[in-house]
């Protein structure tokens, strides 16, 4: 793939519910693969429903995403078509965990790769192992979900996606359900990741977390990019009349 | 009036047999029954109108009408629908297995809605195949959250196998009606009855709440 190739590139999604709820009206992104996209927007704006028809969770009606110059996602006559290998290229992490609670934290990172990839018990718990060390969670590896905090369960969550090495990586709202002093240990591993150049596409309300993880910010309202650039202009001087007031409110609240 | 529980002791061969038949018959009944009874709430959450029909009306047929009438039904008309002879276990375990696959396919009904669509949007997510969903994620815990309501039904079977004593099945309570009878002792003879019930009852009930804590704490519901 050329450098200059889009990692991702989604092109007129729409997608409603019933065809009365109108959820994406629209939406046109290109993600080059050093991007690490911040979307922002008010709650019911399609931030997070783009995140999951991007892993392929929800059905569209119209309008294509491709990804890494293969058709990835496209809605052909009331059907969604859905590449399912590519779609084993992409990890997601949920705001509420959904970890597999009968399952230990090791159990829970090696299930995809043995399942998915026919890899060896052996092979995966050692790569398991690794990835917990490095995430600070060596010592909770037989422990179960709900002997976890939030922020260690998020990071266990996180450490499952990457055990089937995506390209790229989603995070829907991961802090959101975290009280207040556990946000700053998940968002370390995905700073972490960050520096490793891991393509990204985040959906925050956390405007801090924002501003120093984003390499490019998307504002998104009423179903389609109201505003897209670089954090310091989205966030620090918004062209937009919508997005100033956003951000003006949202700072207001965080202040 | 004098009671003499020695009385009981002379019959202890004959009330053994008979809570081994009771036993017997349970252990078969709740082993079909549980299967019978995962495959009906399959059935039910199908989007197979046909599947769920049948299996709806099957279920809500067998919760409300008695067992007696079902054990009746199946023991004195099955034969003549049928034209075939059915021996009085068969019938005791068509009947008991029939009624232990209606209450517990609610149970495990219940069990497979818990299993919320986050956990199958993680699966999703992860890439597992439907088959490794159904294996991996959704049966074991359905199994996990079925598990205190599925012994609890297992105990209401025990207890209503004793109604197969009406169709002259010689398990515990036939052989504690017949010896009362013989005997003239009936208030021995039953209580002693009654209690070889309770013995076995009462701990699997207490393990219930048992089970419940241990299930809650560890899947945090």
């Amino acid at each position: 793939m050329p450098d200059s190739a889009p990692l991702v590139r989604i092109e007129g999604l729409h997608k409603s519910y019933g065809g009365v709820v109108k959820v994406l009206q629209g939406l046109d992104i290109e993600m080059k693969a050093g991007d690490r996209v911040v979307v922002i927007g008010p709650s019911g704006g399609g931030k997070s429903t783009l995140l999951r028809v991007l892993m392929g969770l929800e059905k569209i009606d119209s309008g294509s995403v491709s990804f890494a110059g293969k058709s990835y996602i496209s809605a052909d006559g009331g059907r969604t078509a859905i590449d399912a290998k590519v779609r084993r290229s992409i990890g997601m992490v949920f705001q509420h965990y959904t970890l597999f609670p009968h399952l230990s934290v090791l159990g829970n990172l090696v299930l995809a790769p043995m399942k998915v990839r026919g890899e060896k018990r052996a092979a995966a718990e050692e790569r398991a192992m690794a990835l917990l060390t490095r995430f600070g969670l060596a010592q909770k590896a037989r422990s179960y979900p709900a002997q976890l905090s939030g922020g260690q369960k998020q990071r266990v969550a996180i450490a499952r996606a990457l055990m089937l090495d995506p390209k790229l990586m989603l995070f829907d709202e991961v802090t959101s359900a975290l009280d207040p002093e556990l946000v700053a240990e998940v968002e370390q591993v995905i700073l972490q990741l960050a520096q490793q150049q891991m393509p990204m596409v985040i959906v925050t309300h956390d405007m801090w977390f924002a501003r120093n993880i984003a390499s490019r910010v998307i504002f998104c309202a009423g179903g389609v990019v109201v505003e897209d650039g670089p954090p310091e202009q989205v966030l620090g001087s918004p062209k937009g009349e919508r997005t100033r007031e956003f951000i003006e409110r949202v700072f207001h609240i965080r202040h | 009036m004098t009671l003499d529980f020695a009385i009981v002791v002379k019959y202890q061969d004959a009330l053994l047999l008979g809570l081994w038949m009771t036993l017997k018959l349970t252990l078969i009944c709740i082993l079909f029954g549980c299967v019978l009874g995962f495959l009906l709430a399959l059935a039910r959450t199908s989007s197979n109108v046909v599947l769920r029909g049948v299996s709806s009306v099957y279920v809500e047929f067998f919760r409300g009408t008695p067992v007696l009438v079902q054990l009746f039904w199946i023991f004195f008309c099955l034969p003549l629908v049928l034209g075939i002879e059915l021996s009085n276990l068969a019938s005791g375990v068509i009947a008991l297995t029939l009624y232990m696959g209606a209450i517990s396919s609610e149970t495990f009904r219940a069990a497979l809605k818990a299993v919320g669509r986050e956990q199958m949007d993680a699966c999703v997510a992860l890439g597992l195949s439907p088959f490794a969903r159904t294996t991996s994620v959704v049966l074991p815990q359905a199994v996990l959250r079925a598990a205190p309501t599925l012994l609890s039904n297992c105990v209401s079977l025990f207890k209503e196998s004793a109604l197969v004593s009406a169709v002259g099945m010689a398990d515990l309570m036939f052989v504690g009606q017949n010896i009362s009878n013989n005997t003239a002792r009936p208030i021995e003879v039953l209580t002693v009855v009654a209690l070889i019930y309770f013995a076995i009852a009462f701990p699997l009930t207490r393990a219930v709440t048992v089970m419940e804590g241990c299930i809650l704490k560890k899947l945090a519901i």
